[in-house]
């Protein structure tokens, strides 16, 4: 469902993505984990159309990302890094425009915003404007409206960041029932545990290479001891002056 | 005392930040239109302009620190208030305000001029003390902003709410009311003054149509490049927003050639807005992408606009194909420019 080769993008000299290459089945929920800055919001962009790639191909439902942009803009649902909500869009207004434009019937785009608002709590802040949301509000609302035209691929940057436990429990059991139903989902996540909970392969990357690409089943031990040891191991640096009585 | 003088330092330094976000009156369409071709003729224009300005400007400065870092810092009481007493004039209009009243009271004139000022600034100042710049109150009299057929209703009431939010719209509703009431008195003036009127107000807020993107923010342009929907259609959402504008304000006036110079400034427009987009700051005037383009731009509105007064509707059909020719090709352009980002 999802499947790129030979991915790169380079910012000048630097290189965020190097030669990455990807599959991932459709019904699979596939996290892809990494350090901040090791390029997983960069490797979204270009997966969903939002960045053009420097060099290597993306298909998504078999269709190339660059060639037919709008086709598979119908066929994704997408959580960007940045929400991309509109600051003047209520949080109602923000899933009626989604519904609209996806070519939803004006009775099911209610029908499909009333039961997302209910199922997400987001009921009471409904008439909200974005500006005027909490981060939670904000990144609860784009996730109604990636899952709002009921997409064949969900793409999802840090979903879980910021939200409350009850509601992150909600978008797993959403987010597992949509997978049983053919659902492709692919997200990033610092939240080893969630991550651990849901997820049926397991990518990660680091400096812009995939270092780990496997079913969630085949990992040798702990995925936060094979991440430390894969990705980056923590490193403590004692501060003399932190703690009672102040010197 | 150290501690009062950080904060004072800090927020002196925030504030004059923001108060250069006021120049980008210079590169609005009205002002240096205005100011090249009515010269002292102009001083009416330029009190609407002062009035439009004094408003925003007369913000308080301690805002600018969060209510709840503020909350949050060691302060005592007697340092809060005097922060309280000391931020006020940090702001550059209470020492003009200060200056002009020790003047009038030695020179016994113009009480009635400093008194409008000291009370715009009076209201704006109390205003942004007393209401949270996160309880944007201005955001939830926009909820009214009617609905529209289609599946682009919301990107058209999205586009209504940003333009609610410059100062060049309510220079222009000004410039309309005080024309309007006029009129209403039935004082004469000749037919073409409401051209030239007309020409003005639109003029007021031509500046816009070269940011149409300026407000959106960085959220709302990765989701115009995430909605299945054509280059065009979004920056129709934004044209129907404009042309909406300008029917309401030049309704009174001449109408007709209001929509011709409206339809010219988005055909003209569209090309610094798409190629060259500049963010804009809410509640201060837009700023053109350059002098040329909108003297350029201030021509063809007058020709348009006094061809359609003068020789009929009828113009109105080769504006709108300009108008629409410019959607299509920089609705493609928007297109590769999210493809190729």
């Amino acid at each position: 469902m999802i499947s790129c080769r030979n991915l790169t993008r380079r910012f000048g000299e630097f290189t965020a993505v190097d030669g990455l290459t990807l599959d991932v089945g459709a019904g699979a929920i596939c996290a892809f984990l990494g350090p901040n800055g090791a390029g997983k919001s960069t490797t979204l962009k270009m997966l969903t159309g939002l960045l053009a790639p420097s060099s290597g191909e993306v298909h998504v439902c078999g269709l190339d990302v660059r060639e037919r942009p709008r086709e598979v803009k119908r066929q994704i649902g997408v959580l960007p890094e940045d929400l991309g909500l509109f600051d003047d869009l209520t949080v109602e207004e923000h899933l009626l425009l989604t519904g609209r434009i996806y070519g939803l019937e004006r009775d099911e785009t209610r029908s499909r915003a009333g039961q997302l608002l209910r199922v997400l709590s987001l009921e009471d802040g409904r008439h909200t404007f974005a500006a005027s949301c909490s981060h939670g509000m904000r990144k609860k609302t784009a996730f109604a409206m990636a899952l709002m035209p009921n997409p064949r691929v969900l793409f999802l940057d840090e979903p879980f960041e910021a939200i409350d436990p009850v509601t992150s429990k909600i978008m797993r059991d959403l987010l597992e029932a949509g997978a049983r139903r053919g659902l492709t989902i692919f997200f990033t996540s610092h939240i080893l545990s969630v991550v651990e909970s849901i997820a049926a392969q397991l990518v990660m990357i680091s400096k812009g290479k995939i270092v780990w690409n496997s079913p969630a089943g085949e990992l040798p031990q702990s995925l936060e001891q094979h991440y430390f040891d894969l990705v980056e191991s923590p490193a403590v640096e004692e501060l003399e002056w932190l703690g009672w009585p102040r010197s | 005392m150290a501690r009062l003088a950080a904060i004072v330092g800090a927020l002196a330094k925030a504030f004059r930040r923001d108060q250069k976000s006021f120049q980008s009156v210079i590169g609005n369409n009205f002002f240096f239109i205005t100011a090249y071709m009515l010269r002292a003729a102009g001083a009416f224009v330029y009190v609407i302009i002062g009035l439009v300005l004094l408003f925003p400007m007369s913000t308080d400065p301690l805002r600018k620190i969060p209510a709840s870092r503020l909350a949050l810092w060691p302060l005592e009481t007697r340092e809060r208030w005097l922060l309280r007493a000391v931020s006020p004039w940090i702001n550059p209009v209470t020492w003009v305000l200060a200056a002009v009243s020790l003047w009038t009271a030695h020179s016994g004139i113009k009480i009635g001029l400093w008194g409008l000022g000291a009370g715009i600034f009076a209201t704006g100042f109390l205003l942004s003390s007393l209401l949270s710049q996160d309880a944007r109150p201005s955001q939830s009299m926009w909820r009214g902003v009617p609905n529209f057929p289609g599946p682009l209703n919301q990107l058209i009431r999205k586009n209504l709410r940003e333009m609610l939010s410059t100062l060049d719209l309510y220079c222009a509703l000004l410039l309309s009311l005080t024309a309007t009431i006029y009129r209403a008195t039935r004082r004469p003036l000749p037919p073409e003054a409401w051209l030239a009127i007309t020409v003005l107000v639109v003029l007021a807020f031509s500046s816009y149509a070269q940011c149409l993107f300026g407000l959106d923010g960085e959220g709302g342009l990765s989701r115009y490049r995430l909605l299945p929907v054509r280059g065009w259609q979004i920056l129709a959402a934004k044209d129907a927003a404009f042309l909406l504008i300008t029917v309401l304000l030049t309704l009174p006036l001449a109408p007709f050639a209001g929509a011709g110079a409206a339809l010219v400034a988005l055909a003209l427009g569209h090309a610094p807005a798409v190629i060259q987009p500049r963010r804009q700051i809410r509640w201060r005037f837009s700023t053109g992408a350059s002098l040329i383009l909108g003297f350029g731009q201030a021509i063809l509105m007058a020709m348009a606009a006094s061809a359609i007064f003068f020789s009929g509707a009828w113009i109105l059909l080769p504006c709108t194909a300009a108008c629409a020719l410019s959607t299509w090709w920089y609705g493609r352009r928007l297109e590769q420019g999210f493809a190729t980002e």
